[in-house]
C-alpha cells in the first residue's frame, strides 16, 4: 500500500481510519512517525483549550437561579426568554473596594453567628423535630451570656484575593456592643468595625493604600447596625429553611481528634425565591464534644443575590471578665490616620461627612 | 458554486436548524433516562459536561463572559429539551452541538456592533479578546496559543470539538459540515495551525 494521505494520518490519529490505514501506520516506519507527530500536535491544542481553565463557581450558581425560575414554568424557555448573562459581571479593583468590605464582613458575622449560634443545635438533630429545633435554637439565642471571642477564616463568591480571617468579639448581654475585623491572606488588616454604646463610641477603620484610616464617632445617640441582633433576625428565618429541609444526612466520623458530626443538606433546587434568606445546600463538620460547627459551606441567596460561603472556625472562647473597654475599641497605632466625626444615625452618611469635611479642610476650604 | 467555506457561511447566516434533534450517532449512556427529574438531571449533567463544554465555548468565543453565558443557556435549553420528553440518546453531542450554535449566535451578534477599542472602555465588561491586555508570551506555549487563537473560526471550532473528545459525526452534527469533510478540515486545520506557530 502507498504512504498515507495527511487526511488519513489526521483520520489514524483521530481513530476514524479504515483497518488497512492503520495497519499500514503500523507496519511504515515514516508514516508512523507522522502519525506521532500529528498526535503530538493534537495534544498541544488539546491541553491549550484545557489551560482555559474552569468556569467560574458563580456559574453553576447563576444556572441554578435561572433554572429554578423557569423551572415551574417550562414554556418560558425559549428563544426570547434566554439572553445573556443573569447577573453582572465583577468590576475592576477600586482603591475604594474596601468600602464594600464592610458589608462583607457584616454579612459574614451574620453567617457566622448563625452558623456557631443556632446550628450547633442541629448538630443532633435525629432526634429532634422541627419546631423543638426552633425552639432550641430560639432558647440558645436568648440565654446567650458574656463576653464571646471568634475567629474563623471566610471565603465568599468575589473574594478574588482569598479568604479573610474574622476576628470579632460579641458581648452577648448588651448586644449593640461588638467589634469585628476582617484580615487579609497576608495577615494585614483590611477593615474593622466597633460600636460601644457604653463609651458612646463608634469607630470604622479602613487600610487604603498601605495606610490605616480610623473614622471615629463620640457622643452615638442610638446604636445602630447591630450585627447580633441582625443575626438574631436572620435565626427564625433559617429555622424555617430548615424546617422545610427533611432530608437532612447525619455522617458520624471518629477521628484522632475525637469525634465529628457531618450534616448535609443534599443540593436542591428552589423555585423562585420570594424569601430573604434561602439555602441551595449546606454542610457542617460539627464537633462531638460541644456540638460546635467547626466549618461550614452554603450555597444560597440573600435578599434574592446568590451567595455562596465557606467558614471555618479556628478558635472560640468565653473571654468574660477578661474583655475591657478596649476588647469593643479600634486601637490606632502610630502610623494610622484617625478621623474624629460626628454622630449620625447613619454610619455610613456619618463616615462620608467625616471624609468629606476632612477633605475640604485638606483643601483649605 | 458551493464551497465548504460557503456552507460555512450559510450555516452562519440562515436559521440555525432546530437544537432539539441534533444528529445522534453512538449509543446513549446508561446512566441516561427520561424518567429521571428534568432538574436534576441537568444539574448532573452539567457536573460532567459542565467544565468541557465552557472550554469548548471559551476556545471559540475567546471570552470568558460570553463562554459562561453560552454554556449557561445552553444547559436551560436542555432543561427545556428534558421537560419535552426530548431524544436522550448522546445528550453529550447534543450539548456541544447547541452550544456551537451559540458560539455562532454569539459571534453573529457581535458583528452587528461597531468595533470596541478595549483601552477605551473603563466599564464593567471585559474586553472582546481577554489575551489582548496580556503581556506577549513569547515561549513556545504562548506562540502556540497565540497561533490557535489566529485561527479562522471554523478552525478553531473543529480543533476545539476535536480536541474535547467528539467523533467525526459528532463534530459534523455540531458544525453543520458533512462528516465525509471533517478528516479533511480537521488535517488542513492543523497544518494551518503549525505553519502559524512557526511564522
Amino acid at each position: 500500500m502507498r504512504c498515507l494521505t495527511d487526511i488519513e494520518v489526521q483520520a489514524v490519529v483521530d481513530g476514524e481510519a479504515s483497518d488497512e490505514c492503520r495497519a499500514h501506520a503500523d507496519a511504515c516506519e515514516t508514516c508512523r512517525t507522522r502519525v506521532d507527530e500529528r498526535r503530538d500536535q493534537m495534544e498541544t491544542i488539546a491541553s491549550l483549550i484545557d489551560a482555559d481553565g474552569m468556569p467560574s463557581s458563580a456559574l453553576e450558581l447563576r444556572l441554578r437561579h435561572a433554572m429554578s425560575e423557569a423551572g415551574g414554568q417550562p414554556d418560558r424557555i425559549g428563544p426570547t426568554d434566554v439572553r445573556g448573562a443573569t447577573v453582572l459581571r465583577a468590576r475592576r479593583p477600586s482603591p475604594w473596594r474596601n468600602v464594600g468590605l464592610v458589608s462583607a464582613v457584616a454579612t459574614a458575622a451574620v453567617i457566622a453567628l448563625v452558623v456557631y449560634g443556632v446550628l450547633p443545635r442541629l448538630g443532633a438533630p435525629t432526634t429532634l423535630s422541627a419546631s423543638e429545633v426552633l425552639e432550641r435554637s430560639l432558647q440558645t439565642i436568648s440565654s446567650g451570656q458574656g463576653v464571646e471571642r471568634l475567629e474563623y477564616e471566610v471565603a465568599m463568591d468575589g473574594m478574588t484575593d482569598g479568604p479573610v480571617v474574622i476576628r470579632q468579639v460579641i458581648d452577648r448581654d448588651n448586644p449593640h456592643r461588638y467589634k469585628v475585623a476582617s484580615y487579609r491572606p497576608d495577615g494585614t488588616i483590611a477593615t474593622a468595625i466597633s460600636q460601644d454604646p457604653v463609651r458612646q463610641l463608634r469607630s470604622q477603620l479602613f487600610h487604603v493604600d498601605g495606610t490605616n484610616y480610623i473614622v471615629r464617632v463620640g457622643a452615638i445617640h442610638t446604636p445602630v447596625l447591630s450585627i447580633p441582633q441582625m443575626a438574631q433576625a436572620l435565626v427564625e428565618t433559617s429555622i424555617g429553611i430548615m424546617q422545610a429541609k427533611s432530608d437532612q444526612q447525619l455522617t458520624i466520623e471518629d477521628g484522632p481528634t475525637g469525634r465529628r458530626y457531618i450534616v448535609e443538606i443534599p443540593p436542591v433546587t428552589p423555585q423562585t425565591s420570594t424569601t430573604t434568606l434561602d439555602l441551595i445546600s449546606a454542610r457542617a463538620v460539627i464537633s462531638g464534644t460541644d456540638f460546635r460547627i467547626q466549618e461550614f459551606n452554603a450555597t444560597g441567596t440573600i435578599l434574592r443575590q446568590p451567595f455562596s460561603v465557606s467558614v471555618k472556625l479556628r478558635t472560640h472562647e468565653y473571654i468574660g471578665g477578661a474583655a475591657t473597654d478596649d476588647s469593643f475599641a479600634i486601637t490606632p497605632g502610630p502610623d494610622d490616620v484617625v478621623l474624629e466625626g460626628q454622630a449620625d444615625e447613619d454610619p455610613v452618611t456619618e463616615l462620608m461627612t467625616t471624609v468629606l469635611r476632612e477633605l475640604g479642610r485638606a483643601r483649605g476650604n | 458554486m458551493t464551497t465548504i467555506a460557503g456552507s460555512w457561511m450559510k450555516a452562519v447566516d440562515r436559521p440555525f436548524a432546530s437544537p432539539a434533534t441534533p444528529t445522534c450517532t453512538t449509543p446513549p449512556p446508561a446512566t441516561t433516562s427520561t424518567s429521571l427529574d428534568p432538574q436534576a438531571e441537568t444539574l448532573r449533567l452539567f457536573q460532567e459536561h459542565g467544565a468541557t463544554l465552557y472550554r469548548f465555548c471559551r476556545s471559540v468565543l475567546r471570552h470568558t463572559g460570553d463562554a459562561e453565558d453560552v454554556v449557561q443557556e445552553t444547559f436551560l435549553k436542555l432543561l427545556h429539551h428534558l421537560q419535552h420528553d426530548g431524544d436522550t440518546r448522546n445528550l453529550k453531542s447534543w450539548l456541544f452541538t447547541v452550544a456551537a450554535n451559540g458560539c455562532r449566535d454569539r459571534t453573529r451578534w457581535r458583528l452587528r456592533w461597531l468595533p470596541w477599542i478595549a483601552e477605551r472602555d473603563h466599564r464593567t465588561v471585559d474586553p472582546v479578546d481577554e489575551e489582548v491586555r496580556l503581556k506577549p508570551d513569547t515561549t513556545q506555549a504562548g506562540r502556540a496559543r497565540k497561533a490557535f487563537r489566529a485561527l479562522a473560526p471554523r478552525d478553531r471550532l473543529l480543533l476545539s470539538l476535536r480536541a474535547q473528545g467528539l467523533s467525526y459525526k459528532d463534530i459534523a452534527a455540531a458544525s453543520g459540515i458533512r462528516e465525509q469533510s471533517v478528516g479533511r478540515l480537521l488535517a488542513r486545520a492543523l497544518d494551518r495551525w503549525r505553519k502559524q506557530c512557526v511564522a
